[in-house]
């Protein structure tokens, strides 16, 4: 495997997309996969990416891993990841402030968790067990609030400050997902921001938001189905003022556009990236 | 505050099931009340995996209707949520929901079909492994080919079904036209495998069916041979093995 970092703006690599991105190889920085639909014994799909994997840097990201879940990790799940790790190599590991597993069931959601100091010592030992067996650094996510729990003591982005400082995790920055939750919860996205420690962002992710109704009452929901909206974008250029160029990808999952689309939204990052770089140097100059 | 395990049990309760538990969860209700904001993940837990049961079993969708089959997939996953993260293995007692749920059962064949797309949908997945050739089959044992210990390549799945799975399952596909199968047409026995990259089927006869699944349980080749001649005492052994060889569905 020839590329180990990544930088600039990515994609999510998505079904519907493959077979054109590997007839046309196009000029993306880097690609990201879930690690969970890539983790079975063979076929197509797996072929495939091992394919791209010679091309393009990869970011593996689990939706899976149920980090905060307060019955334990999945052992036999942690070891599927690292089979894929080791086959892979990507550059980068992230996962989830969340959990989904309960006694044997998965929700397939990214579920939200009261932050406590209970919450903050499993979370910790989770991180800390994959970082172990991994043996790298993980990246840990932001996820995208619909409700908080009243006996929620720190605010996210503190409990997401001290979680990196305890395991040595780095931070998925979600502008989307901060911008959501800060709409739906209340919150300032700029402390938001000015909490996160800058050293320990990783990556950022961007997406589109739908704007419904529940209620009478307006409620972002996290959908990736549309293009990145322009209060995201501004926020987007804030935390990259604040954390640097961080490599940044564009997520789109639900009504997936051409791939063009996709590879314009990943410009449009670059773009900004390439601005927050020069102003960097200059200012370092 | 709920201890965090007792919280993620009355969480998944109240995703799942009784909408009661919302209560207990002490989730703050700022402008929208606690249960609205609770259904936002219920909404996506039960639409998720309805949508992965739909990518898994198309025919399925198409034999039922797609508002129906949503009905049912709600069903299940409510009572069956998946036991781990990874959706494509998602799905494999769908099947047997469909046999017992009673508003499917005037459809006899039903299960049987969803049967067929989930070994589909397993030989997709199957581990790689590079099939036997002609040439090597030779190469293993000159002379002594009966005393072969074969496999099926990990991708091929056996079925059998009192109805015609194969011409329901043909004829529910895209473009397929407006064929109509009679039910009494006959019973179906079919392989599923991964070729190249496809995964397809083929209807086998009692003595191709007997050889592979005496091959499926490591038996020698010269065992699973009397077994094909059990079924059918007139059949052309040569010609089952090499048809075995050609579809790609042996290894060694």
């Amino acid at each position: 495997m020839e590329t180990t970092t990544v930088a600039g703006s990515g994609i999510g690599l998505r079904a519907p997309h493959v077979d054109e991105i590997v007839a046309t190889r196009p000029a993306i920085g880097w690609l990201e996969v879930h690690a969970e639909n890539y983790m079975m014994a063979g076929g197509p799909a797996l072929r495939a990416l091992a394919g791209l994997r010679h091309d393009y840097p990869l970011s593996l990201h689990g939706v899976g891993l149920s980090l905060g879940s307060a019955e334990g990790l999945d052992v036999a799940h942690l070891e599927r990841l690292a089979r894929l790790v080791d086959r892979l190599e990507p550059a980068l590991v992230s996962e989830h402030l969340s959990w989904s597993s309960v006694d044997g069931a998965y929700l397939n959601h990214l579920l939200p968790l009261p932050y406590t100091d209970e919450t903050l010592a499993i979370v910790s030992a989770h991180v800390t067990r994959v970082q172990d067996r991994l043996g790298r650094q993980l990246l840990v996510e932001n996820p995208s609030g619909y409700l908080r729990f009243a006996g929620s003591a720190m605010p996210e982005a503190e409990f997401l400050a001290t979680l990196a400082r305890r395991t040595g995790c780095g931070l998925l920055c979600d502008v989307n997902n901060l911008h959501v939750t800060c709409a739906n919860l209340g919150g300032d996205p700029d402390a938001y921001l000015a909490a996160l420690p800058p050293a320990a962002v990783g990556e950022i992710h961007l997406a589109g938001h739908a704007v419904n109704d529940a209620d009478g009452h307006e409620i972002l929901i996290d959908d990736h189905g549309s293009p990145v909206a322009p209060a995201v974008w501004s926020l987007y250029e804030r935390a990259l003022e604040r954390f640097g160029p961080a490599p940044t990808l564009i997520e789109w999952d639900t009504a997936i556009p051409p791939l063009a689309v996709l590879l314009a939204e990943a410009a449009a990052a670059g773009g900004r990236l390439d601005a927050a770089g020069r102003e960097r140097n200059a200012r370092a100059a | 505050m709920p201890a965090l395990r007792e919280l993620q049990h009355g969480v998944r309760a109240a995703l799942l099931g009784d909408e009661a538990c919302v209560a207990a969860l002490d989730v703050a209700g700022d402008a929208l009340a606690p249960a609205a904001r609770l259904g936002v993940y219920r909404h996506h837990v039960l639409t998720s995996l309805t949508a992965a049961l739909e990518a898994t079993f198309p025919v399925v969708v198409r034999l039922v209707d797609a508002r129906f089959f949503r009905y049912a997939a709600d069903r299940y996953v409510r009572a069956h949520p998946p036991a781990g993260p990874c959706l494509f293995e998602y799905g494999a007692s769908f099947p047997e929901f469909l046999a017992a749920f009673p508003p499917c059962r005037q459809l006899v064949y039903l299960a049987d079909v969803a049967r067929l797309e989930w070994a589909m949908n397993v030989a997709l997945h199957a581990a790689d492994a590079a099939p036997l050739t002609a040439e090597a089959m030779r190469a293993l044992a000159p002379g002594a080919v009966g005393d072969l210990a074969l496999d099926l390549h990990p991708s091929v799945r056996l079925l059998r079904s009192p109805w015609p799975v194969d011409r329901i399952w043909r004829a529910n596909q895209p473009g397929a036209g407006d064929d109509v199968v009679a039910l009494d047409a006959g019973g179906a026995c079919v392989q599923v495998w991964r070729r190249d990259d496809d995964v397809v089927m083929r209807p086998l006869t009692p003595a191709a069916l007997a050889l592979r699944t005496a091959l499926a349980g490591r038996r020698r080749l010269a065992v699973a041979a009397a077994a094909a001649l059990t079924a059918e005492p007139d059949a052309d052994l040569p010609a089952l093995l090499r048809e075995a060889v050609d579809e790609g569905c042996l290894t060694a």
